[in-house]
């Protein structure tokens, strides 16, 4: 894990997406570190205190590029007292405070990849889309889920993204459609790649869903890897 | 009190200290009958005092804003992805190479009985940590001028046994880093570079500290920049980076910062080894660690100190082009410090060897400096396997180290730190003159000079 660096950051834009679900841009104060696409940032509403003790925060996925060092996205849904702190208070020229980088929810681009994202789950593989280069030679099929057709955010990421690579594949499933995101609308797609790593990320109930059905089908409980939390 | 009034009695005292500064250290004239010429000294200013204060003031104590932005600073400075702030250039030394010791380094993984080549003429904690590991240290010579390795004595050192090199950059001139890389990657060794007297040289334009898997640097006041005790361990293989971090702090799994909880948010839900599943990762220990810490004091007179460093790197420079200009008309008798081709050093000392037929010892030479208040080290252990420490350890010694046993016998340095200024060179240059014309100490009879360097 990089260096952990606490960056005071500006909000320079806020998008209401619906639903409760926000990005937010922000732009540090100083140039982002490196990290690694799938890492995480602690985002706190409140000043380090005069104690030295980091304040109340919490952990989002980067959605931005690690290319860019001068500004730093993240999406988040409103589900308990401090995202609804952040909806209210989050506007365009408010200070916040991040440290970043965290986290080992990191895909091996080396290995072909099935990526699940359920939500604003997707935002642990944004800042990875955005990495892959035209040649990348390793297969990479993402399976998006969203509750409605309005809440694909980053649908026209993923859509740039695939036409830029060829390698890359995506499929959207909008559950008032097609039902809940699940293994089985995966598994033609899956079964032709290279005995691939599967990465999980979104809400708890989905994770869960998706490990039983993955063994299920026999994939090894080390191909698995879950952007879980407790 | 308000923050603001809080604010506000910061600024004033960071003012008060600013104007001790001002009153008690500021720099006074040079007077050759009476001040010394140090080899190395701390090179501070009234930034650097505010910063310590200002620390103080938070009361944090262990590591916080100024840890963080000095790991931060001086990664941004090497260019690697990662920098632990350790209490020492030793500790960091130790921190170093235990690390690569890791379990979890799997077949990589260095184990007793592994061999390390290192030099025997050096810093004894360069070499401390191969033995303290259980390690097989190899023990090869250093040629005159440089006193780096002998490229020639390191290929042949290695043999089937041999898993890494750990090696200093001798007074801050860089080893042949093309032969060590090399050597490197075709027997797939670690390479741990000590960089603890070189922080600022260069190999082909790079810094030093950026070519080893992990490497180390030094901040005791003799060194570059310093923050009284203090070291980094720096690497930009963050699987290395965290296991050093787990040695340095106790040997825990969890890299969580003190005061901090579940940056992970996995604190209560993994399975390590045999313990409860859920078992607190703030307690789950993967190593047989250390506290190896520095404090958040510390680490604001490094921040203060980081921002200084290009002057200091080109003060010394400038004061060693000075001396050896000097002294080229004695390499008859002295021999002269040398920079090898792609080098570019930032010098720790000045350093030199009087040659076998001089006509003087090494002695005669260094008490008629100290007679005139110009202090000279001798270059650390000499040969390091003839100190009482070092004269039963299990080793293996390639050819007889004549060269080693030399640099304890006629070898010595001076300083160039940048607290040495014009007139301190005069007076240095115009002593060096007085003995090479003649002048002598009455009574000297050869005694070596003061001992090592206080530098890690």
């Amino acid at each position: 894990m990089a260096v952990v660096r606490r960056i005071a950051c500006t909000v320079r834009q806020v998008i209401d997406h619906g639903e409760h679900v926000y990005t937010i841009e922000l732009q540090p104060s100083l140039p982002v570190p490196r990290f690694r696409p799938g890492q995480f940032l602690h985002l706190a509403l409140d000043p380090v205190g005069h104690d030295g003790f980091w304040p109340d925060s919490r952990v989002f996925s980067i959605a931005s590029s690690p290319r860019e060092r001068d500004r730093l996205s993240i999406t988040y849904a409103v589900k308990g007292t401090f995202t609804g702190r952040m909806e209210r208070e989050l506007v365009p020229g408010r200070s916040v405070w991040i440290k970043l980088p965290y986290g080992e929810f990191v895909i091996d681009p080396t290995r072909d990849a099935v990526l699940f994202a359920g939500g604003t789950g997707i935002t642990a593989f944004t800042a990875f889309l955005q990495s892959l280069e035209p040649d990348h030679t390793s297969r990479v099929e993402l399976f998006y889920g969203a509750r409605n057709a309005e809440l694909f955010v980053f649908a026209p990421l993923v859509r740039a993204c695939a036409a830029n690579v060829g390698t890359l594949g995506y499929t959207l499933v909008d559950e008032q459609l097609d039902g809940r995101l699940g293994v089985e609308v995966a598994w033609p797609t899956v079964a032709t790649l290279d005995e691939p790593d599967v990465y999980l990320s979104g809400p708890p109930s989905m994770l869960e869903v998706l490990r039983t059905q993955l063994r299920g089908h026999d994939v090894a409980h080390a191909r698995i890897k879950t952007d879980a939390w407790e | 009190m308000t923050d603001a009034d809080a604010a506000d009695l910061r600024d004033q005292i960071l003012d008060l200290v600013g104007r001790f500064y001002r009153e008690r250290h500021a720099a006074r004239p040079f007077d050759p009958g009476r001040d010394a010429v140090r080899y190395a000294g701390r090179v501070f200013d009234e930034v650097d005092m505010r910063s310590l204060v200002d620390a103080s003031l938070d009361f944090y104590l262990t590591a916080s804003r100024y840890t963080e932005a000095f790991e931060s600073g001086f990664a941004d400075y090497l260019g690697v992805s990662d920098a632990l702030f350790v209490n020492s250039g030793s500790s960091a030394n130790l921190v170093a190479l235990t690390a690569l010791t890791s379990p979890k380094l799997g077949d990589r993984r260095l184990q007793p009985g592994d061999e390390v080549i290192t030099v025997a003429a050096g810093f004894p904690s360069t070499v401390a940590p191969i033995i303290q590991n259980g390690l097989l240290p190899v023990f090869v010579d250093v040629g005159f001028g440089h006193y780096n390795v002998d490229p020639e004595q390191l290929r042949a050192a290695v043999s089937p046994r041999t898993k890494a090199i750990m090696l200093a950059h001798t007074l801050g001139v860089p080893f042949d880093l093309d032969t060590v890389m090399r050597l490197v990657e075709e027997h797939g060794l670690w390479l741990v570079e000590d960089n603890c007297d070189a922080l600022g040289s260069t190999y082909r334009g790079r810094l030093t500290g950026t070519f080893g898997h992990i490497a180390t640097s030094s901040f005791y006041p003799a060194h570059h920049i310093t923050t009284g005790e203090g070291g980094m361990v720096v690497t930009s293989d963050e699987r290395l980076a965290r296991i050093a971090q787990s040695i340095r702090d106790w040997g825990r799994d969890c890299y969580c910062a003190g005061g901090e909880n579940n940056t992970c948010g996995k604190r209560f839900s993994q399975q390590f080894g045999s313990l409860p599943y859920g078992y607190d990762h703030k307690y789950v220990y993967s190593h047989l660690g250390y506290n190896l810490k520095a404090t958040d004091m510390q680490a604001a007179i490094g921040v203060a100190q980081l921002a200084k460093l290009d002057g200091f790197v080109a003060a010394r420079k400038r004061n060693h082009a000075r001396l050896l200009a000097a002294m080229r008309p004695y390499e008859d008798r002295l021999i002269l410090p040398t920079t090898p081709p792609n080098t570019d050093p930032s010098w720790f000392a000045f350093v030199v060897t009087v040659r076998d037929d001089a006509g003087f010892s090494r002695g005669d030479l260094t008490a008629f400096l100290e007679a005139n208040r110009i202090e000279t080290r001798g270059l650390f252990s000499g040969n390091l396997l003839r100190h009482p420490a070092f004269e039963t350890i299990e080793r293996r010694v390639v050819g007889d180290l004549a060269n080693s046993d030399a640099v304890m016998a006629r070898t010595f340095f001076v300083g160039v730190y940048p607290g040495i200024d014009d007139e301190r060179l005069d007076h240095m240059i115009d002593a060096f003159s007085r003995f090479m014309d003649g002048d002598r100490v009455t009574g000297a009879g050869g005694a070596p000079p003061a001992a090592g360097r206080e530098n890690t």
